[in-house]
């Protein structure tokens, strides 16, 4: 009986500390033909549910708790707030010309909107769901990343050929640099250190040194580069002609194998334990399980039409 | 003389900037066909990337570099006329399938931009089944597109080259030779 207790004092301790994961980690991806945002459970490796958005949605960011996310509507102009717990659409906020690229504040309700045709950034009030400022950057903004700490917004300005750094107290460019050919992606490492954009048009990866604002290396990647993800001190690249993912060495730079992957990977991102890659395949409609180790492919799971999964689609 | 050169060399350092915009969002184009034939006959039929002959629509296939993804390049002219472009990026000779994209092309001729293609073929036995995929954004980069360089456009021009070359190529294949 005193046993009994105890495992049932154990199993109630066990589930206060639950919670906070009450959700099974899941990928969402926003699937741009089929104008929908599909949930994937990477336990059971399944698309559990696919929701309405429209518009066309292509890029996604996530609130800094993840049960909301933030999904861009190029042909609808709109930013949309989905209750990723709910799995519903909550808001939309008609945004700019060719909203694109979006990324999220990693503390407080702000989300930033790069605008493909007005080539500005756009800051909105995620509590009220309104733009609240513009920043004007270089042409065709498209991936947006924010550091860490919160402090700086980093732009790549497909058009220009450059990123764009935006200190986000002031909400100003307080420097660019010039990087390889149409930058798409940009992801900035854990440290806060490191930025990495996919060059579009040079099939390559420029790094960053954020501090100094300058290129420090250029990567070779496959053809057509999309996006950048980085786990167990490796570099994740989607080549979307060349059909791969391409895996540099963080420390060396130096290549290290290119993963035939599928048709169109584009999205990428590693998940929290840093230990397992996903990737969205546009042209196969599937989500990829890649170990960030082993680079052997786990699991192919089916999503939507067309998934792009732009930004962070991991919650 | 110089005047037009450089009018022509200012024309060349658009095309770049041109060619790599875009509109908001990729469309994509699937067409199958079903032939009453081995995989491997229609293999040797469509997978030599320097002959597009089982396409009625083009007149010509002129290129380099074979079935090899690292140099393979081709120009197809089209029976209505104008040119195309193509750059082989992948081939799977075991697999049956080659992946290529439109390097260079005049919206008047085809209303797309940014275009990739694959074209395969599986099957059992006397039976198979080819796929043709396209991925492509619309030929008018920018908001608000006139009618002739619409997404709607772009995606009626792609099905109608696959629709049409799937259709003869199973006619070619299945029509006993006289």
């Amino acid at each position: 009986m005193k046993r009994g207790l105890l495992l049932i004092r154990l199993i109630a301790g066990l589930a206060l500390i639950v919670p906070a994961q009450s959700f099974a980690a899941e990928a969402l991806t926003t699937n741009q033909p089929g104008d929908s945002l599909s949930f994937v459970d990477l336990e059971t490796l399944k698309a559990t549910s696919e929701i309405k958005i429209g518009g066309k949605p292509a890029g996604i960011a996530l609130s800094p708790d993840k049960t909301l996310a933030y999904v861009t509507a190029p042909d609808g102009k709109e930013l949309i707030e989905v209750d990723a717990v709910a799995r519903a659409v909550k808001r939309r906020l008609k945004i700019g010309e060719g909203p694109l690229g979006v990324a999220a504040h990693p503390s407080k309700p702000e989300v930033y909107v790069a605008d493909w045709y007005s080539h500005k950034i756009a800051v909105v009030d995620a509590t009220a769901l309104v733009s609240v400022a513009e920043i004007p950057v270089g042409q065709s903004p498209s991936g947006l990343a924010v550091t860490p700490d919160g402090a700086l917004l980093i732009s790549a300005d497909r058009d220009s050929d450059q990123v764009s750094f935006v200190d986000l107290a002031t909400r100003k460019v307080i420097a660019t640099a010039a990087v390889g050919k149409r930058p798409f992606g940009v992801t900035i490492d854990a440290s806060g250190k490191t930025a990495y954009t996919a060059n579009v048009a040079s099939d390559d990866v420029s790094v960053i040194d954020i501090a100094t604002r300058k290129v420090t290396a250029t990567i070779k990647s496959g053809h057509r580069p999309y996006a950048v993800a980085l786990a167990a001190g490796r570099g994740f690249v989607t080549g979307q002609y060349s059909g791969t993912i391409d895996v540099f060495d963080a420390t060396t730079l130096l290549p290290v194998k290119a993963i035939d992957a599928c048709d169109h990977p584009e999205g990428i991102e590693a998940d929290a334990s840093g230990s397992t890659i996903y990737a969205a395949c546009w042209g196969d409609n599937i989500v990829l399980k890649i170990d960030a180790k082993t680079l052997q492919i786990l699991a192919r799971v089916k999503v939507g039409d067309g998934p792009r999964a732009f930004g962070k689609f991991l919650r | 003389m110089y005047k037009r050169l450089a009018l022509a060399v200012a024309l060349l350092g658009l095309v770049p900037a041109v060619a790599s915009a875009h509109g908001p969002s990729r469309q994509k184009v699937t067409e199958t066909i079903e032939i009453n034939a081995p995989a491997e006959k229609v293999w040797a039929v469509i997978g030599n990337f320097q002959d597009m002959s089982w396409h009625p629509a083009f007149a010509k296939t002129e290129g380099t570099g074979a079935n090899d993804p690292a140099s393979a390049i081709r120009k197809l002219t089209l029976a209505s006329g104008g040119t195309i472009d193509e750059k082989l990026n992948k081939y799977d000779a075991a697999g049956k399938s080659m992946s290529y994209e439109i390097t260079n092309v005049d919206v008047k001729v085809v209303p797309v931009t940014n275009y990739t293609a694959t074209l395969s073929v599986s099957g059992t036995g006397d039976k198979s089944t080819v796929e043709w995929k396209g991925a492509f954004y619309r030929g008018y980069v920018n908001n608000d597109p006139p009618p002739e360089l619409s997404d709607e456009a772009a995606v009626a021009a792609i099905t109608g080259v696959f629709k049409g070359g799937l259709a003869a190529l199973k006619t070619k294949i299945e029509t006993p030779a006289k």
